[in-house]
Order: structure tokens, then sequence, then C-alpha cells
């Protein structure tokens, strides 16, 4: 059946890293940054012909609303011997998450007022700054590598992500936002 | 206060432009005032103008764009950036700025200062030269005797965990003055020496300032690849080239051509071995927030491993104490990964029974990328845990 592991230990937080990687994609954008506060309990599943399934549970926080404890639960599948294949996430949060229709209207228009189309590089700078009129396309960037990690991790992987190293705005007729990001994704060979 | 841009494209927008000029009672400054079609004017508005500027404009039909969104943001962080940029030359260690990043000349010049202001106390070693024929030197603090049992800490291995490094100049600092103040590590200090070497891989180092910051191996070259650097924490001779290296040279993980290729890791063995009476050390990186014993080579368990996970808990409570930052603990293969050819799996088969690791903050948000401002209090956290580290290897000699 399921086996517990030591939240502390790193395969069980590989796992959380990729229920943070979809979590991320599927609630974050630049007025929300989702963040892992801790894990509080991991199991792992062997499943005969299927794969290795974790259950986790996990508390996060949301930068923007540090005093509110958000929980979650997640179930992460790696199927058995794929390396094409995307781990099968999936997750619950428990309760809400703070509204961002304000703070995305407000980088909205602000994106939209700007005479050229915007490129930054270097986010964070060697010194760990961020420009505070730059978080919100930082946080993009957990939105964006959240899907990389997401889709590009294994049993065996832990990515994060390390530096946005570009992003350049597109210039579009309609009145989409987009933007190109080249971002650097640290895999977890530290130590 | 907002700063806006203006382009005129014709003589109607080119004049509602012109017309703000005569609006004395909006205060407004133009930073570049208009000149002509097609070229931008910059207007900085304050606050109580905003609205009625905008509304002119667009009452004319003329586009304009935020250049500013908050002129006074940008002034402090002017600021900022000028005093972290500031590189005049600290007089003295008194002056040395704790809470930025420093370049490697900056540091090295941060050990002379501390050894000419500390000279009964701190002396500054060579112990060899880089593959770039850069110097590795080791502070020794030492209040005398003769070849006394001893710690060791090395930060910087890995040349982007730049808060490391950061760490180690600020640990040097509070050496002194706990010595200074009798208190401390000034009872460690009567029985036993420190040594402290805080660029461990500056050809690195060096490489994460002017071309790649987040540069991790050395920078040697071998025959037979165009790529550059080993992975100077996977070339020990402990478990070499087994399962948790790689044996690419394009790897971050490569293990070199043979233990101990790298001067940076030849050199502390050296030392380690004609040294001869060192027990404790101590090997920091970042980032994730753990302290590690051995192995990393082998699900074996140490022969110390009860003691070594005491310690660790001790330690890890002891920092945590300080900004609640939560820190795991436990041995390499079991908490992250298997890795071979590791620092401290060499010096615990040397004997070096009290061997350890720690990755120090953050546990992914900025990870290598640590804003300096958590510099200090990562320093200071961290101190604590080495205190019980020390504390415990001077109360169990062995």
């Amino acid at each position: 059946r399921a086996m517990e592991l030591p939240p502390s230990h790193f395969p069980a937080a590989r796992a959380a890293a990729v229920a943070m990687g979809y979590l991320r994609y599927l609630r974050g954008g630049p007025g929300r940054g989702l963040h892992l506060r801790e894990l509080r309990r991991a199991r792992r599943q062997d499943i005969d012909d299927v794969g290795h399934k974790y259950y986790l549970e996990l508390e996060l926080e949301d930068v923007l609303d540090k005093d509110r404890t958000v929980s979650c639960t997640a179930e992460v599948l790696y199927p058995l011997g794929s390396k094409t294949s995307a781990p099968d996430v999936q997750v619950t949060v428990q309760g809400e998450l703070r509204s961002t229709e304000e703070a995305d209207k407000e980088f909205y228009n602000r994106i939209r007022s700007l005479e050229k189309e915007l490129v930054a590089e270097n986010i964070p700078d060697s010194h760990g700054n961020v420009p505070p009129e730059l978080e919100p396309i930082h946080r993009l960037a957990w939105v964006a590598s959240g899907y990389l990690i997401w889709q590009n991790s294994t049993e065996n992987t832990k990515f994060h992500l390390a530096q946005v190293k570009h992003v350049k705005q597109v210039k579009r007729s309609d009145e989409d936002l987009q933007f190109d990001y080249v971002l650097l994704l640290h895999e977890m060979v530290s130590q | 206060h907002q700063v806006l841009r203006v382009v005129p494209q014709s003589d109607e927008e080119l004049q509602k432009v012109q017309e703000l000029q005569d609006l004395e009672h909006l205060q407004l400054d133009f930073w570049l005032a208009p000149r002509g079609l097609g070229l931008p004017v910059d207007i900085r508005v304050p606050f109580p103008s905003v609205q009625a500027v905008k509304a002119h404009l667009e009452a004319g039909g003329v586009s304009y764009s935020i250049m500013i969104e908050d002129v006074q943001a940008l002034l402090d962080e002017e600021q900022a950036e000028m005093l972290r940029s500031s590189r005049q030359l600290p007089r003295d260690t008194e002056t040395f700025n704790y809470e930025a990043y420093h370049t490697i000349d900056e540091i090295y010049s941060f050990m002379d200062m501390l050894v000419a202001e500390n000279p009964n106390l701190v002396s500054k070693l060579e112990i060899g030269r880089s593959t770039e024929n850069r110097p590795l030197y080791v502070l020794k603090f030492s209040t005398g005797g003769t070849n006394r049992p001893a710690i060791w800490i090395d930060t910087g291995i890995h040349s982007r965990e730049w808060v490391t490094q950061a760490s180690g100049v600020w640990f040097a600092k509070k050496i002194v003055q706990d010595h200074a103040n009798n208190e401390g590590v000034a009872s460690i200090l009567e029985t036993m020496d420190i040594f402290l070497e805080i660029v461990t891989n500056p050809d690195g180092f060096a490489f994460t300032q002017t071309k790649n910051r987040l540069w991790r191996k050395t920078r040697s070259k071998h025959s037979g690849s165009i790529c550059v650097g080993v992975d100077p924490n996977r070339n020990w001779d402990a478990g070499f080239g087994e399962a948790g290296a790689s044996s690419n040279p394009c790897t971050e993980t490569y293990h070199g051509p043979y233990p101990n290729s790298e001067p940076e890791v030849k050199s502390i063995v050296d030392f380690v071995k004609s040294h001869g009476n060192i027990k404790a050390f101590v090997s920091i990186h970042s980032y994730s927030q753990l302290l590690l014993y051995p192995y990393g080579y082998t699900t074996t368990p140490v022969p110390d491993q009860q003691e070594l996970h005491d310690v660790s808990a001790k330690a890890v409570e002891a920092l945590s104490s300080l900004y609640g930052t939560k820190y795991k603990y436990g041995s390499i293969i079991t908490t992250i990964y298997r890795a071979s050819g590791g620092t401290i799996d060499w010096t615990y088969n040397q004997g070096i029974k009290y061997s350890f690791t720690f990755e120090l903050r953050d546990t992914g948000r900025y990870g290598f990328l640590l804003p300096a401002k958590q510099i200090v209090p990562t320093a200071q956290e961290t101190w604590l845990a080495l205190k019980v580290i020390m504390e415990h290897a001077r109360d169990n000699m062995y």
C-alpha cells in the first residue's frame, strides 16, 4: 500500500517540486506568487504496471498574502519507465487564495501604457535584486517555469527557476499581452 | 512623482504639449523639452498634477507613456545601488560592508586587513594555487600552542553559492570579535585552532563575477574535451568515479580525470594530511537549508551515525532559534541523493569524525541569487550551528 516518506528528504521534496510547478502554472500570475512553506506529509505507492504515486500534504504561501496559510493536497504519479511522459498531477487547494483581480488589472494597464515593448534581463540580478516594477514579470516567469518543471520532471530530478535570463514583450495587434522568456532552470545537483 | 513621455507626431500635438509649459501651477519639470516632431518630451509630473496633465493630453488626443512610475522609489534604488557599488576600499574591517557581495580583490584585501589588525590571533596561509594561478588562502586563528587540534571551515567551493563566501567573511570577523570580547568561540580558541578558507574556488568565483553568474565548477581544461571545469565536490578520493558523479566533462558534476586532479582540492588534501590534527571539518554550500553528514557515495551508514545525527539535531535547533529558519538534516545519501567523490566523505574516511556539510539559505525562492540583505542573518544563524559543532568537538576529543 502507501509507504510513509520522511518529508525532510529529497525523494518527497522532488515530488513536491513537481506539484508546486503544476500549481504555479494553474494558479500563479503576475499578482500571485505561490511558494512552498513546508511539506507536511508524504507517502509513496508503487502501482504495478503503472508507476510510482506520491501523496503529499503541503503548506503554501502567496508572497503577496504572507499572513495567510494555504493548505493543499497533491498526488503526483510518475509513469513507469517513461522518459517522455510528464508526471500526472492532481492538486486540491483548501480554502481561498487572495484575489488577484486588482493586481492583474494594474499590471495589464501598466504594460499597455508603456510606449515601447518591455524588455528586461537577469531577474533577479547577480545580487538577488528584483526591481519592484519587474516583480509581476518575475512572478509570471514562475508560472511559465512551473509548466516546464511539471512537464520535464522525473522521480530523480528537482528543478527550480534559477533566473530569468531575458524577457521580451511581443507586439500584438489585439489586446492580449505576450511575453517571450528565456529562463534558466537549476536541476538540483548542488552540495 | 511620475515621468511621462510624449512623442508629438503632429503640429497640433506639439502645441498641446507646449501649452503644458505655460501652466505654471502644475509645477512640471521638463527633463526633455519639446524640440520638434518625432522627438521625445519627458515630463516629471508631481503627484497632485498627474491627473490634470493626463486629462490635458488625452483631450488633445496626445498619447503618452509612463516612463517612470515612481521617481522616489527610483532614487531610493539608486542610492542603494551607489552604496552597494561604491568601491571605495574600506579602511579597516570595521568599515567593511558585511551586507554586500564583494569581489575577490575586496575579500583578499579584507583578509590582509584582518591579519594586520590582529597579528597575534590571525595569520594568512597560502596552501596552493588555482588552475589560473590564483593564490589559495586560508586564515588561521590561533592563540598559540603547537599544532593544536583544529577545526576547518571552507566556503565557496562551488563558486555560484555567493552567500557562502560572504558568510565566510562574516565568520572571520566574528571570530576576531569573540576573542576580543572573551565570549563565544574565545573559549574554543584556548585549546583549538580554527582554519577558514573563504574563497575555496577563486577561478570559479572570478568567472561568476565576469562571465557567468551561475558557474559552479573549477576552470580547469583537461585534454580531450572542449568543456571546462571539474566539480570540486566530486573530485575527492572517496568512492571516486562511482555512481553519483559524471564522467562527462561538459556536465555540472564532472568528477575530473582522477582524484585530486584539481589544485583547489589537492591543496586541501595536502594541508589536512600534513596537519594531521584536524578534529572537525565543515564544508559550506548553498542552497536548500540542510545540515548533512557522510556518506554520499554509499548507503552504508558511518559508524558514528548516531552521534553525528544527535549533533546535527542540536546544531539545527540552535540555528533556528535566531530567525526561525527551518533546516533539515541527515546523511547525504538518504537526505538528498547519491554523490560520490565528495569532500566530507573523504575527510571522514581520514578519521575526521565531525565532518559536516551545510546547505545555507534559501529553499529555492532566490536560490543562488540570494538578496544581499540576507547575508548577515544567514551568517549569524549559521554561526550558532557551527558553534555547536565546534564545542562538541572540543568537549569530545578523540
